[in-house]
C-alpha cells in the first residue's frame, strides 16, 4: 500500500528493505537462542539411546513415556505434584475470591494501607523466609501431631493422618505454604476484576429478590470468571514450578513431587537415566506451557499490583 | 449483630470474608518476616547445644556478617547477577524483540510464542536443560556451537560460572521484558511518529528522542519488577550450580540456604535474611511511592 504522507521513492524503499531484514535477523537470532535448549530435551525423550548430549536419534521410541507409567516413583511424583499444586490452586482461588471481593467492596479506612501492604508481602523474597518459616512449620507440626496422637491410638491411622496433615513432610503443610505464597498476587487480580463489576448489579439482583448466595452465584461469579481464570493460572504456574518449598519441607520418598524428585534423581551422577528424566521433563513442562499460553493475555493486567506473574 | 444496620452488617461481612486469606498470609509470610528479625539476634542452630536452647546474642550475628568475606561475595554476586540478567540481558533482548515485532513482519505470533516458551518452563527443568547446553567435552551443545568459531571446548559452569547463570536467567526472562515493553510501545500515540517522519527525522533520532522518553514509565516499571523478582531467585541457580564452584554463584538466597541448612546456623542465616528483607522492602516502598499505584 502506498502511504500518502511519504512518497515511495527509491531511497525509502531501500532503507525499508534493509530495516525489514534487520528486524527478521534480530527476531530469528533471539528465537534461536530461546529454542536452543529445547532441542536436546525433546529429541532425547524419544531417543532410545538418550544421553546428556544433543544428538540426532537413530530411531524414534515412545518407550521412555511408557516406562514412566511403569516406574513407581515417576508416577508418584506426577500424582503428588498434581494433588498438591491442584489443591493449593483451588484453595488460592476460593480465598482470593472472597478476599478480593471484600477488598474491592469494603469502605474501611484501612483499605488502602492494606492493599499497599499486600504489594509489599508479594515482594518478600521467599529465600529470606526459609529460617523463620521452618520454625513456624516445626511448631505447627508438633501441635498437629500431638492432636492426631490424642485423637487416635491406632498406630496405622496415626501414620496415615500424620502423612496427610503434617506441616513438615506432609501434604497439608506444603499445600498451605504454596497457597500463602500465591495469595498476594491472586487477591490483587481478583480485587481488580471485582472493581470493574458495578455495585449496581448486586443491588439490582437484591431488589429483584435474589438471596445473597444467588447474587454471588448468578451475578458475581460469572462476571468475575476471567479474573478467576487469570488468578488460577498464575497461582498454578508459580506453584507448579516452585522448587524452594518442596526442597524445604519434603524428605520422605512417598511425598516427593516432580521438581525435587527429578533433582535428586539427577544428582545420582553415576546412574542418570536420561531417557526417563527427559521424558519426565517433557511431562513436567507441558502443563506449565499450556497454562502460560492461556495466561499470557492476562499478564499485562497483573502489573498494576506491581507483581510479575 | 442483630441491631446492626444493613450497611454495617455488610461491612462486617467483608471483614469475615477477607480474614482466611489474611490469616494465611500473616502466618506464613508476615509473621515469619518479623520473626526473622528476632531470630537474627540469637545463636539458634539446627544441631548441637544451641539447637536445644538458643540464647540472645545481640547484634553479634550482624557484626560477624559484615566482616564475613563470603557475605560480601554473595552480595556482589547477587548485584552482578541482577544487573547482568535483569537490567541488561533481559531488557536489551526484550526491548529489541518488542521493537522488531512492532514492525510489519510476518509470523509475529510464532516469534512471540517462541520467545515466551522459556518463561513457562519450571525452574528445575531450566537447570536440567542448561546443564546439557553447558556440558563439557567436545559433544556439549555450546561447545559444538563455539567450535564453529574455532573456540576450544570449555567447562562453562566451572570457567564462567557467573556468566553462565546470567545467560540462563536472561534466556528465561526475555519474554517478560518483551510483553511489558510491548504494552508500553502500544500506548505511544502513532501520530507523533507520523509528525516526526514528516519533519524528516531518522529512525535513530525517532528512537532516542521519542520512543525512549515516552517509554520511561514502562522502563521504570520493568526495572523495578525484574529487579525484585531476580533478587528473589533461588531454584534456578540452585539446580544449576548450588552456589558453586567455590561460592562463585552464591546469590543471596542460596547463601541464606547454605548458612542455615548446610552449615546449620539458623541465627546467622536469619541475619542474612534480614538484610535481604530490608533491601527488598526499601525497593518496594520506593516503588509504591514513586508509581502512586492506583488502589
Amino acid at each position: 500500500m502506498v502511504t500518502l504522507v511519504r512518497p515511495a521513492n527509491e531511497e525509502t524503499i531501500m532503507t525499508h528493505h534493509a530495516s525489514q531484514r534487520r528486524a527478521y535477523l534480530t527476531l530469528v537470532l533471539i528465537s534461536l537462542f530461546c529454542l536452543m535448549p529445547f532441542f536436546w530435551v525433546v529429541l532425547a525423550a524419544f531417543d532410545p539411546k538418550a544421553s546428556q548430549f544433543l544428538q540426532i536419534p537413530d530411531g524414534i521410541t515412545v518407550n521412555h513415556f511408557w516406562n514412566l507409567l511403569a516406574n513407581e516413583s515417576g508416577v508418584r511424583w506426577v500424582l503428588n505434584s498434581v494433588g498438591i499444586v491442584g489443591t493449593a490452586t483451588l484453595l488460592t482461588l476460593i480465598l482470593a475470591g472472597f478476599g478480593g471481593y471484600a477488598l474491592s467492596r469494603t469502605q474501611a479506612w484501612w483499605k488502602r494501607p492494606l492493599l499497599y501492604a499486600i504489594i509489599l508481602v508479594r515482594i518478600v523474597p521467599p529465600p529470606a523466609l526459609i529460617v523463620p518459616v521452618y520454625k513456624v512449620m516445626l511448631f505447627l507440626n508438633e501441635w498437629i501431631n500431638n492432636l492426631i496422637n490424642s485423637l487416635t491410638s491406632d498406630v496405622a491411622q496415626q501414620v496415615v493422618l500424620s502423612r496427610i496433615f503434617s506441616f513438615v513432610d506432609g501434604y497439608l503443610g506444603l499445600i498451605l505454604i504454596q497457597t500463602a505464597m500465591q495469595l498476594p498476587l491472586a487477591i490483587w487480580i481478583m480485587k481488580t476484576f471485582f472493581d470493574a463489576i458495578p455495585k449496581d448489579y448486586e443491588e439490582a439482583a437484591a431488589l429483584d429478590g435474589a438471596s445473597q448466595w444467588q447474587t454471588v452465584r448468578h451475578v458475581l461469579i460469572p462476571l468475575a470468571l476471567p479474573g478467576f481464570a487469570a488468578a488460577g493460572l498464575f497461582a498454578f504456574i508459580n506453584a507448579w514450578g516452585d522448587f524452594l518449598m518442596p526442597l524445604m519441607f519434603t524428605s520422605s520418598p512417598e511425598l516427593q513431587t516432580l521438581p525435587l524428585g527429578m533433582f535428586r534423581a539427577f544428582l545420582r551422577v553415576d546412574a542418570i537415566d536420561y531417557g526417563f528424566l527427559t521424558a519426565l521433563a517433557v511431562i513436567y513442562t507441558l502443563p506449565a506451557v499450556i497454562a502460560f499460553a492461556f495466561a499470557r493475555k492476562f499478564l499485562t493486567q497483573t502489573f498494576s499490583g506491581g507483581v510479575k506473574g | 449483630m442483630f441491631n446492626m444496620t444493613y450497611e454495617a452488617r455488610r461491612q462486617f461481612g467483608y471483614r469475615i470474608m477477607m480474614t482466611p486469606a489474611l490469616v494465611l498470609m500473616a502466618a506464613f509470610i508476615v509473621f515469619p518476616a518479623f520473626y526473622a528479625f528476632s531470630l537474627s539476634l540469637t545463636d539458634d542452630a539446627l544441631l548441637g547445644f544451641a539447637a536445644q536452647e538458643s540464647s540472645y546474642v545481640g547484634l553479634r550475628n550482624f557484626s560477624r556478617l559484615f566482616s564475613d568475606p563470603l557475605f560480601w561475595n554473595s552480595l556482589k554476586v547477587t548485584l552482578i547477577f541482577v544487573i547482568g540478567s535483569a537490567v541488561i540481558g533481559q531488557f536489551v533482548l526484550g526491548f529489541a524483540s518488542a521493537l522488531m515485532l512492532q514492525r510489519p513482519v510476518k509470523y509475529k505470533s510464532i516469534f512471540n510464542a517462541i520467545i515466551c516458551l522459556p518463561n513457562a518452563v519450571p525452574e528445575m527443568v531450566v537447570g536440567f536443560l542448561w546443564i546439557s547446553m553447558f556440558a563439557s567435552g567436545e559433544y556439549g551443545t555450546l561447545n559444538r556451537l563455539v567450535a564453529w568459531f574455532g573456540v576450544e571446548p570449555q567447562q562453562w559452569l566451572y570457567t564462567f560460572p557467573l556468566m553462565s547463570i546470567i545467560i540462563v536467567n536472561t534466556w528465561r526472562g526475555i519474554a517478560f521484558a518483551m510483553i511489558l515493553l510491548t504494552s508500553g510501545l502500544a500506548s505511544i500515540p502513532k501520530d507523533i511518529y507520523e509528525a516526526a517522519r514528516v519533519d524528516g527525522a531518522t529512525d535513530t533520532q525517532i528512537f532516542w528522542r521519542i520512543t525512549v522518553p515516552m517509554m520511561m514509565p514502562t522502563i521504570f516499571l520493568y526495572m523495578f519488577i525484574s529487579t525484585v523478582t531476580t533478587f528473589a531467585i533461588f531454584g534456578l541457580v540452585y539446580t544449576l550450580s548450588r552456589g558453586g564452584p567455590a561460592n562463585s554463584t552464591e546469590i543471596l538466597g542460596i547463601y541464606i540456604y547454605n548458612q542455615s541448612f548446610t552449615a546449620f546456623q539458623l541465627g546467622y542465616g536469619a541475619a542474612v535474611a534480614v538484610i535481604s528483607l530490608v533491601v527488598s522492602m526499601v525497593l518496594g516502598i520506593i516503588y509504591v511511592k514513586a508509581l502512586k499505584v492506583e488502589v
